[in-house]
């Protein structure tokens, strides 16, 4: 635990550094990425080796601290978010050293590079507290320093509304949180999460209160739809790096929350399993259509993070509904795919943002429309994309695969339920429908970024290089380990098990360990292997075949007509376009006719259809209370009175001794 | 002896499914022909083009980048190791494990991707064109895969294709037959859909602007276009193996009877992609996904039947 | 020693009744220096035993509310050369009435309000007194400074509070309440200076632009 500790002191120290070597800036950046990655190795280890099967660690610290002893420990839960912060937080710091560096001179960087430090170390204190007052300290220092960083190019009016959205929504969901710790330490004994869990035992009440609170709360964190729309804003408005880790990272707080949660509470009801299927489902393909539709790159990869986050929920769903119908098995699954779909989102996520900053800065613009044949000048960056879009896909042999199988087979074992719970079935046909959209994003996406011709030659090929080693060897870094994970299942599929264990043991009264989950990661390892096989005897036969033969090279085929030109190439929206159609009003694109042009308008139908006309509703009526404000202070300070009096008078009436 | 038994009737039935698969568009091209009043093309022309193909050079466009030459080697890759899930003995798969459906869907998905980046690859607005109806289809095909083979987990209460295909399903097949009639038809569209039948796409027409599937492959050459042609074939020939395994309980049969009924059974489909090739013209455009959508609700129906 | 700080508490009701009935504002800021010596020496009442925290706490709060504060306020009348109280709205008579009523109140109050035990009987109506006749000040005198005093007498209330609900001091709270209190005088002797040198007056009635 205490090497956790050092290895957060040493983010911290990275952070610091970039503000105190502004001479040399250069040895700066550098001593920030390498004291960040050593502190991000340092902190994983203790979290690798509790996921080995160590016991859990913990440390607290005691004295007159607001809310009793802060207590944090290091669980399989624990430890598992713990590397999903740690590895993308390492890959995105290095990555954002460089990234940044052409920025110096006219922005803050320093400042930028604190912040991310002070972040990875709010969210490590969230994962591991394990008390009511150090977790809220830990959340809002967490949404403050992301804030911070969203609004990091303030001049810019969408990055300053993004922003807002963003912090009003991240307070209620700290508002809802409070609720929750407040209904929870109603039944228990003192502020620590054992106080909870055994005060939840004791009396069944509030439960429903907590969980709803939970999910209002939690959910708002994790971007579920309909509470998801603060999310395309800031994670498209901040920089590349810091949007890897607001997506691949801060998002799975919620989703850890809501596990949390499950674990202390016990069995959860029935209802909240449903909810959890049907937020997940609603987001899951909502999100991946609206993602479909976006022209915007960052804006597209965000709403795919609603996607995962929906994907993970439907887990979720799925092994609540798994514990509350008596079903090990479905549970197990559930969580299990859940929990490592988490790990490799975190992964994929951050990888594909931090290409998609790698395309922003060569090219300089982040419209999918504008940009083309990227392939040839960044080779790397494009193959590292192309590991994360298969990944995103779930398409074997890479690391999405693997935690959407066991989403599929959640879904499917719970076939053998009894009544109603029968019906998540359905699910799958859900899951799929999922999976066919994002294939249909990100066929559109690689292909259009990295294949074919670029579709602005007047910016000039030349102009696009590789970034530098920075950049993309924490672009390789993540894409091996999608691959490996992809191929070795076995490597994350037992510490996935354990810390479901863990999880569900006070839900569910332990579950018989399944043997049978090595002998899965084998056929799995096996298909992946076998794939690779194939493809590596076709080459050798393809090679042997094409030794004699000469390959000419021309134009692409045009019908024998004039050669093609690079504007005739056919664009994104072009592509998406027949299948947007087919869903109607639902993805959210508005075609603006005019005399001589058209174009389209992109809304979000929950923010723009439902929650801004109440919002500008709930404006109206309360500019209607404007006559209260007289402008004297006198009145002011007499309503403040009379509020105290008021309350005062309360307690004497309706709590006070008789 | 057990052992070498085991794995033996499924290599060979792999095989003899593979070496076949390439006589079915034939079949069902010929079939067109006959009953539209004309001779039609040899049952075995795509082995002779197969061989032509691969004896002859290649020719590349200057767009293109090794995306373009990997592809079609990633189709034939996935479809041979997603034939290795199936039972295709009616008994056993080379390769099963509880869930692996998911892994077929996959990788039929991989080869649909690989081919799909190898056609952007070209810069070319048709393979273009192509991509995004391929996709479209494509994203409404998946949920109807995955709705038929919820159908068969429900009846069979197995995991494992091997299972939900072969002898589980044998077990029940008189109990459940109407939810398995109507996810045969369910796979019976869905094979139109994914390797490009009429009423999805019409493999015989020239017209670049109207195909689907034949202009993704447009500037594919010598052993690549093969082996896009042999993976398309393949393809089709999974599918019809779905169709069968549903429609026929082989799972009662021995072994080498399996195979046989199962090459049988696969000719008759063929033959019957041929009827329906003739009897219907092909369908407009945004009228393919509510075709699939009809075919999802199929599967839904014998769905709620199980669920009952 | 119980009977010290009953002595004391008294005398900050005392105090109070001063701060109401007087028409000066050097008076007004000498009672608020009195109020600040008294609360200074009420911990050292309240726990008999030397110790070195409570005896620190007490000198620091006697050097910011009985020296600081104060200079601080001297040195503003002196820079905005303001002298008398103008008549404030209920007139000084009245405030002293409503001041007695307001202490009676408090008992009152006090008796019924759900607490939990606290160190002597009397702390916590004086504190509520002292709270109440802190909002009476700022609610009715005119000028600012006046009003900075009352909000001074606010946070007394606030601090006697705090000592009725707590064995030992807790530390973070009273470092929470003295920075509180520094931070808005602060504010507020910027703000009255700048109002000062706005609008060459402090009369807060002609500071009506506070609305949207």
């Amino acid at each position: 635990m205490s090497i956790l500790l050092w290895g957060a002191c040493i983010i911290l120290l990275g952070g610091a550094s970039a503000s105190l070597f502004r001479r040399r800036i250069t040895a700066g950046d550098r001593l920030f990425a390498g004291l960040l990655a050593a502190g991000c190795l340092l902190g994983a280890t203790p979290a690798v080796t509790v996921l080995r099967g160590a016991p859990t660690m913990s440390a607290s610290l005691q004295g007159s601290l607001p809310g009793g002893p802060w207590s944090f420990a290091l669980d399989p839960l624990s430890a598992w978010f713990v590397l999903v912060i740690l590895l993308p937080g390492a890959a995105a710091g290095v990555y954002g050293a460089t990234y940044l560096a052409a920025e110096r001179a006219h922005r803050n960087v320093a400042a930028v590079h604190a912040l991310f430090a002070v972040l990875i170390v709010a969210l490590i204190g969230v994962v591991t507290a394990q008390a009511m007052m150090p977790f809220l300290v830990a959340w809002e220092v967490m949404a403050l320093s992301a804030y911070l960083l969203v609004v990091f190019e303030s001049e810019r009016a969408e990055v300053r509304r993004a922003g807002l959205v963003y912090i009003v929504l991240t307070h209620l969901s700290t508002l809802a949180l409070i609720g929750m710790f407040a209904a929870m330490s109603a039944h228990a004994g003192g502020n620590t999460f054992a106080d909870f869990a055994s005060g939840s035992r004791a009396s069944g009440s509030g439960r429903t209160l907590v969980f709803a609170l939970a999910l209002f709360g939690f959910g708002i964190k994790a971007g579920a739809v309909p509470m998801h729309f603060w999310l395309p804003g800031a994670h498209a408005a901040a920089p590349s790096h810091v949007s890897a880790l607001l997506s691949g990272v801060m998002l799975k707080m919620g989703i850890y929350g809501l596990l949390r949660v499950v674990g202390l509470l016990g069995p959860a009801p029935l209802w909240f399993g449903w909810v959890l299927f049907g937020l997940g489902l609603a987001s899951g393909v909502l999100g991946v259509l609206w993602a479909l539709a976006q022209h915007d790159l960052k804006r597209m990869l965000a709403y795919h993070s609603v996607e995962n986050v929906g994907i993970i929920l439907l887990g979720m769903g799925v092994g609540v509904l798994g514990v509350a119908s008596g079903q090990p098995v479905v549970a197990v699954l559930g969580f299990t795919g859940a929990v490592l779909h988490t790990m490799n989102h975190a992964l994929f996520k951050s990888l594909l943002f931090l290409g998609a900053g790698a395309v922003v800065q060569a090219t300089g613009t982040r419209v999918i429309d504008q940009l083309g044949g990227l392939g040839r000048r960044m080779p790397l960056t494009a193959t590292a994309f192309g590991v994360g879009s298969l990944a995103i896909v779930g398409l074997p042999p890479f690391n999405g695969f693997i935690s959407e199988w066991l989403v599929f087979r959640g879904l499917l074992s719970s076939a053998g339920s009894h009544e109603g719970v029968r019906f998540a079935v359905l699910g799958a046909g859900g899951l799929a429908l999922i999976g066919g959209l994002a294939l249909a994003c990100f066929s559109k996406l690689d292909g259009v970024l990295f294949l074919g011709q670029s579709r602005a030659p007047s910016r000039g090929e030349r102009e696009v290089r590789e970034p530098g080693a920075g950049m993309v060897g924490p672009m390789l870094g993540l894409a091996a380990a999608c691959v490996v994970i992809g191929f070795l299942p076995v490597v994350v599929l037992a510490p996935a098990q354990l810390v479901v264990e863990s999880v569900l043991e006070t839900a569910v009264g332990g579950i018989a360990g399944s043997g049978e989950w090595t002998e899965l990661a084998t056929r799995l390892s096996t298909v992946a292997f076998g794939v690779l096989a194939v493809v590596t005897v076709l080459l050798l036969a393809r090679g042997l075949l094409g030794r004699a033969r000469n390959a000419r090279t021309v134009d692409t085929w045009a019908c024998a007509g004039p050669p093609l030109s690079s504007r005739m190439q056919y664009g994104a929206s072009s592509y998406a376009a027949p299948l947007l159609a087919s869903f109607g009003p639902l993805p959210g694109v508005l075609e603006v006719r005019e005399a001589t042009a058209f174009h389209t308008h992109l809304v979000d139908p929950v923010q723009d259809g439902a929650v801004l006309p109440v919002w500008w509703a709930l404006g109206r009526l309360t500019g209607r209370l404007r006559g209260w404000q007289g402008g004297r202070i006198r009145w002011y300070l007499v309503l403040v009175i009379a509020t105290l009096l008021g309350l005062l008078f309360y307690l004497m009436q309706w709590k006070g001794a008789p | 002896m057990e052992g070498r038994a085991v794995t033996f009737s499924p290599l060979v039935s792999l095989v003899a499914v593979l070496a076949a698969a390439p006589a079915l568009p034939g079949i069902a091209t010929r079939t067109r022909a006959f009953l539209t009043g004309r001779r039609g093309t040899p049952v075995l022309q795509l082995y002779a083009d197969l061989g032509k193909l691969v004896r002859k050079n290649v020719v590349y466009s200057r767009t293109t980048t090794p995306v373009f030459r990997i592809g079609p080697i990633i189709v034939v890759a996935t479809v041979l190791v997603a034939a290795t899930l199936l039972p295709l003995d009616g008994h056993q798969a080379l390769l099963s494990f509880s869930g692996d459906l998911v892994a077929f869907a996959g990788l039929l998905g991989l080869g649909r991707f690989a081919l799909v980046l190898a056609g952007l690859d070209t810069g070319s607005s048709f393979e273009g064109m192509g991509a995004s109806r391929e996709v479209t289809i494509s994203t409404f095909a998946e949920p109807v895969l995955f709705l038929c083979f919820t159908v068969l987990v429900l009846a069979t209460g197995d995991l494992t294709l091997a299972g939900m295909l072969g002898e589980r399903l044998s077990a029940i097949w008189s109990t459940a037959m109407p939810s398995l009639a109507l996810t045969g038809v369910g796979f019976f569209m869905l094979a139109l859909a994914e390797t490009s039948r009429v009423p999805v796409d019409d493999p015989a027409t020239h017209l670049e602007l109207t195909m689907i599937h034949e202009v993704i492959v447009l500037d594919h050459s010598g052993p690549e276009l093969a082996m896009i042609l042999f993976g398309n074939a393949a393809k089709l020939a999974l599918f019809a193996v779905l169709v069968v395994s549903v429609l026929v309980p082989r799972g009662l049969l021995p072994p080498w009877l399996a195979v046989l009924a199962l090459l049988v059974g696969l000719v008759v489909v063929a033959i019957g992609i041929g009827v329906v090739e003739a009897s219907m013209a092909r369908l407009r455009l945004n009228r393919v996904p509510q075709f699939l959508v009809a075919a999802g609700a199929l599967a839904v129906v014998g769905v709620i039947l199980l669920l009952r | 020693m119980s009977g010290l700080h009953e002595l004391l508490l008294l005398c900050v009701v005392l105090t109070n009744f001063w701060l109401l009935g007087t028409t000066r504002l050097s008076s007004a800021i000498r009672a608020t220096a009195l109020q600040g010596a008294l609360l200074a020496s009420l911990p050292i009442a309240l726990h008999p035993g030397w110790s070195l925290h409570i005896l620190g706490l007490a000198g620091g709060t006697f050097l910011v509310k009985a020296v600081i504060l104060p200079t601080f306020l001297r040195w503003a009348i002196r820079e905005a050369a303001v002298r008398r109280e103008i008549e404030p709205l209920i007139g000084f008579s009245a405030s002293l009435t409503l001041g007695a009523v307001a202490v009676a109140l408090s008992f009152a109050i006090a008796a019924h309000i759900p607490l939990p035990e606290s160190n002597s009987a009397l702390l916590i109506p004086v504190a509520l007194s002292t709270v109440i006749v802190g909002l009476l000040v700022l609610t009715t005198r005119n000028k600012a400074l006046t009003q900075v005093v009352g909000y001074l007498v606010l946070e007394n209330g606030i601090y006697v509070f705090g000592l009725s609900q707590a064995e030992r001091v807790p530390f973070l709270v009273e470092v929470g309440v003295l920075l509180d209190i520094f931070v808005g005088i602060f504010i507020m002797g910027i703000v009255v200076f700048h109002i000062n040198r706005a609008f060459d007056s402090l009369d807060s009635t002609r500071l009506t632009e506070l609305k949207d």
